[in-house]
């Protein structure tokens, strides 16, 4: 919604995500590459929308990997360069980044990891903290919209100055929180740099090469923890009190209103880089409390630093934190375990009667159906899972990242294994190799570019037998929706080669290979049964646009959406509609099942799913699959 | 102007518009200089599952969510989502409500009881809130157009209640602004349809 482009000096609502992008473009950015995953994506979308006009580049590439290189090669060419991940992204990163932090850059780069405390859309709760310290990077970490513009413009700067890459980390709540960003002077455009390595082995990292390099990186480090931590340093509060609190990222922004609520004398140290800490700003502190409470999301990152620092400046001071089993280790904090904790620490009553809100609440949440996210209406997803259910119900179903991992769910259930982007090829192979079963493995066009190639190389190499079902709907949908070497056009909207996911499929040689519309149940169905009694590699590719997009595309055209509807003489209550097919739009009165008009797509996929035939179009609906419409 | 904590929730399914609506408030708190911090949901938890917005406005936030009891202004544009929210209901809330209940497939393969209308708004009432508006808000939508407007109809009886911290007409000229162009009239038509057709207070 945020206006990217708007002037310097005015104040804009940004979203965190947007504001880190406002924050390279005035840092005078040049390149940017990323692979999408929540609650990065925003960041390149932002920037993908306003490359053209500012003179950017910017790309979505294959994967998170790639992405980083294709920064590292602009940062190397002189020039300024971002790449942005989610958490789990940055392992797929990582290899690239470990010896970068060695060879540095002669431009300048930021990376930014955006985790996901609560695992919100996420496999985990990594905490990319870690990684900051075991990479040897400076991190950065904003505590609200406005420190993510500035913070991103700050670590170009760093990263300029230092001739290394600076990591800016941000968390879900920072990533998505919207609020009034100040803004500064766009900087960004595009001109051809020159790659000229500084020194003949400056790229060249291996044996001595790569310990000098280690060595003059820790140095570097070091500087940094003396020069510039300090700076990013914040004491806020009673200067006299004896309770401190430490803290930084959103968790800040709790912990400060928080301190309010509980009414008590007490102070703030709020870090602005977590990495390298500013020990000395660390040590005073400490030294003029005698108890500080650690409040930090995730992982005792923080904690245990803090402790080895109060070694040297303040044996006395009672630290306190999630060690100590006063805050939690899982999941994101809210306001409530901030107080929670800070109540415990204080030894005082809690501000709030949680107790109360909760004896209150629980009785009413229990009568409140849970509602998980579910494929949406018209999914095609929901039809190949469909397929799937009758035509391989006993097989061992590995899933994989994206909207599809929603069929673990009843009444689908074909997915056993959600873990890592690409891992369902990779694990199918594993599993025929351990077992007698039959395997399918389920992966997204995306996600089948990003990781899934090299294990159905494998697959083929090694004489697996196994079905591979390509759930390919021709975009990258959970993330919103963003291009990928499949589609033909890129991320700035022009038109780009399409890599044909069959044409891969065959010249990896793949001797089954089937592409059918998921809307076809039947066809689907039988693709299916025949792949899985193939010997050897079967891929079977239902190929059906996302539907949101052929919604959206029939509402620009001005096509009237208009639903499908239950011919109340026709059905039999027998609920089969409900039980195999399950769309959000279906409705169970207790004498019929109805189709909510305001959830329904009128895509007509549910025709075919009734013994009855009592779905009906209505006046002016369409039906995509005869139509063609999506496909 | 100023105010100290003024704090919302735009609750729903995945695909009502909750993220617009609540883009419209901000965009009226900025307009009038206030400081405020919005916490939205993306990604694969945005498919038509549970989802809620919050804003919090005013001169005392930092923090970007809402602490439990402490909500003034619910906006449930699907009442079981609005029910959801009991942990943050109070006296101080002002609840807005939607009437159409969709109910959750899921719920029917666990067997789960879906309450009726009734049965929510009666649950509602136990919290004690400040006070209770309900709409047919698809209906009006459709008056005004399309249904797909039914977040903006809830938009307007919020604005109905008087008690969002804006001089009248902000929210309205926040609406002008944050409209895509081809949905604006419709949205300010809802937008008025609803602000009219408010049900009295109970």
């Amino acid at each position: 919604m945020g206006d990217l482009l708007a002037p310097a000096n005015t104040i804009e609502v940004l979203l965190g995500n947007e504001a880190v992008a406002r924050g390279a473009l005035e840092a005078g950015l040049n390149v940017a590459a990323a692979y999408p995953g929540t609650p990065s994506t925003e960041i390149g979308e932002a920037l993908a929308k306003v490359a053209k006009r500012v003179g950017i580049y910017f790309e979505w590439s294959a994967n998170e990997k790639v992405a980083t290189e294709v920064a590292m090669g602009a940062a190397w060419s002189g020039l300024k360069a971002l790449t942005m991940m989610k958490h789990v992204g940055f392992n797929v990163a990582s290899d690239a980044i470990f010896t970068l932090a060695y060879a540095g850059v002669t431009g300048a780069m930021v990376i930014v990891s955006a985790d996901d405390p609560h695992a919100h859309s996420s496999q985990n709760e990594q905490d990319n903290r870690h990684y900051s310290e075991s990479v040897g990077l400076p991190m950065l970490e904003p505590s609200n919209p406005q420190e993510a513009k500035d913070f991103t413009k700050e670590a170009f700067e760093l990263s300029s100055r230092y001739r290394i890459p600076v990591m800016v980390r941000t968390t879900t709540r920072i990533s998505h929180q919207r609020g009034p960003v100040r803004l500064g002077e766009i900087k960004a455009g595009f001109s051809k740099g020159k790659f000229v390595p500084p020194e003949p082995d400056r790229y060249l990292q291996v044996g001595a090469i790569a310990r000098k390099h280690h060595a003059e990186l820790l140095g570097k480090l070091k500087e940094i923890s003396l020069d510039v931590a300090p700076s990013y340093t914040k004491v806020e509060g009673a200067s006299d009190a004896e309770f401190g609190v430490i803290t930084s990222g959103v968790a800040y922004a709790h912990a400060k209103e928080a301190l309010k609520l509980v009414n008590v004398d007490a102070k703030i140290l709020k870090l602005g880089m977590t990495f390298p800490l500013p020990k000395k700003s660390i040590g005073e502190f400490l030294s003029s409390v005698n108890t500080a409470l650690i409040v930090e999301e995730l992982d005792p990152y923080l904690e245990m630093r803090v402790k080895v620092i109060a070694k040297d400046y303040a044996p006395e001071v009672e630290i306190l934190g999630k060690l100590t089993g006063h805050m939690p280790r899982v999941g994101e904090y809210t306001m409530r375990t901030v107080l929670e904790g800070l109540s415990k620490a204080l030894g005082v009553a809690p501000p709030v009667n949680f107790a109360e809100i909760d004896r209150r609440s629980s009785e009413i949440l229990k009568k409140v159906p849970p509602r998980p996210p579910v494929l949406c209406p018209a999914c095609p997803h929901r039809s190949t899972g469909y397929a799937l259910r009758r035509a391989a119900g006993r097989a061992a179903f590995m899933g994989d990242i994206g909207c599809y991992a929603l069929l673990f769910q009843k009444p689908f259930r074909v997915e056993h294994v959600t873990h890592a982007m690409g891992s369902s090829i990779g694990l199918a192979n594993g599993i025929d190799v351990a077992t007698d079963q039959d395997v399918v493995a389920l992966i997204g066009d995306s996600t089948f570019f990003h990781a899934g190639i090299p294990a159905l190389i494998n697959a083929v190499h090694n004489k697996r037998k196994m079905t591979v079902v390509i759930m390919d709907n021709r975009i990258t949908a959970m993330t919103g929706h963003q291009p990928h070497p499949g589609t033909e056009v890129n991320a700035v909207g022009d038109e780009a080669p399409a890599i044909d996911i069959e044409k891969i499929v065959r010249s990896i040689g793949v001797d089954y290979v089937k592409v059918v519309d998921p809307y076809d149940h039947a066809a689907t169905e039988k693709a299916i049964r025949e792949a899985l009694k193939h010997d050897g590699v079967s891929v079977v590719i239902t190929k059906r646009e996302c539907a949101l997009l052929t919604v959206a595309k029939l509402r620009r055209q001005g096509q009237k959406i208009v639903p499908y509807r239950v011919n109340p003489d026709k059905c039999t209550y027998c609920r089969v509609c409900i039980n195999t097919f399950a769309c959000p739009a279906f409705v169970d009165t207790g004498s019929l099942v109805e189709i909510d008009p305001t959830v329904c797509f009128g895509c007509g996929a549910c025709v075919p799913v009734c013994p009855y035939g009592a779905f009906e179009p209505q006046e002016g609906s369409l039906n995509w699959r005869e139509q063609k419409i999506g496909v | 102007m100023s105010v100290r904590e003024f704090n919302v929730i735009v609750a729903g399914v995945g695909g009502q518009g909750i993220l617009f609506t609540t883009n419209v408030i901000a965009r009226a708190a900025l307009k009038l200089g206030l400081n405020f911090a919005q916490s939205e949901v993306h990604g694969l938890s945005q498919r038509y599952g549970s989802i809620r917005t919050e804003l919090r406005i005013g001169s005392d936030v930092s923090s970007p969510l809402i602490l439990e009891g402490t909500l003034d202004l619910l906006i449930a544009l699907e009442p079981l989502e609005g029910l959801r929210q009991s942990p943050y209901i109070s006296e101080r809330t002002t609840v807005v409500m939607n009437n159409h209940v969709i109910p959750p497939v899921g719920a029917y393969l666990e067997r789960f009881p879906i309450p009726s209308f009734d049965e929510i708004l009666e649950l509602m009432r136990s919290l004690n809130p400040k006070k209770i508006m309900v709409l047919n808000a698809y209906d009006i939508a459709k008056k005004a157009g399309d249904y797909i407007v039914a977040n903006t109809v809830m938009l307007g009886a919020a604005q109905a209640t008087g008690v969002l911290p804006f001089p009248e007409g902000v929210l309205r000229e926040a609406l002008e602004e944050v409209s895509p162009s081809r949905y604006r009239d419709l949205n300010l038509r809802a937008f008025d349809l609803g602000r009219e057709s408010v049900s009295p207070p109970r």
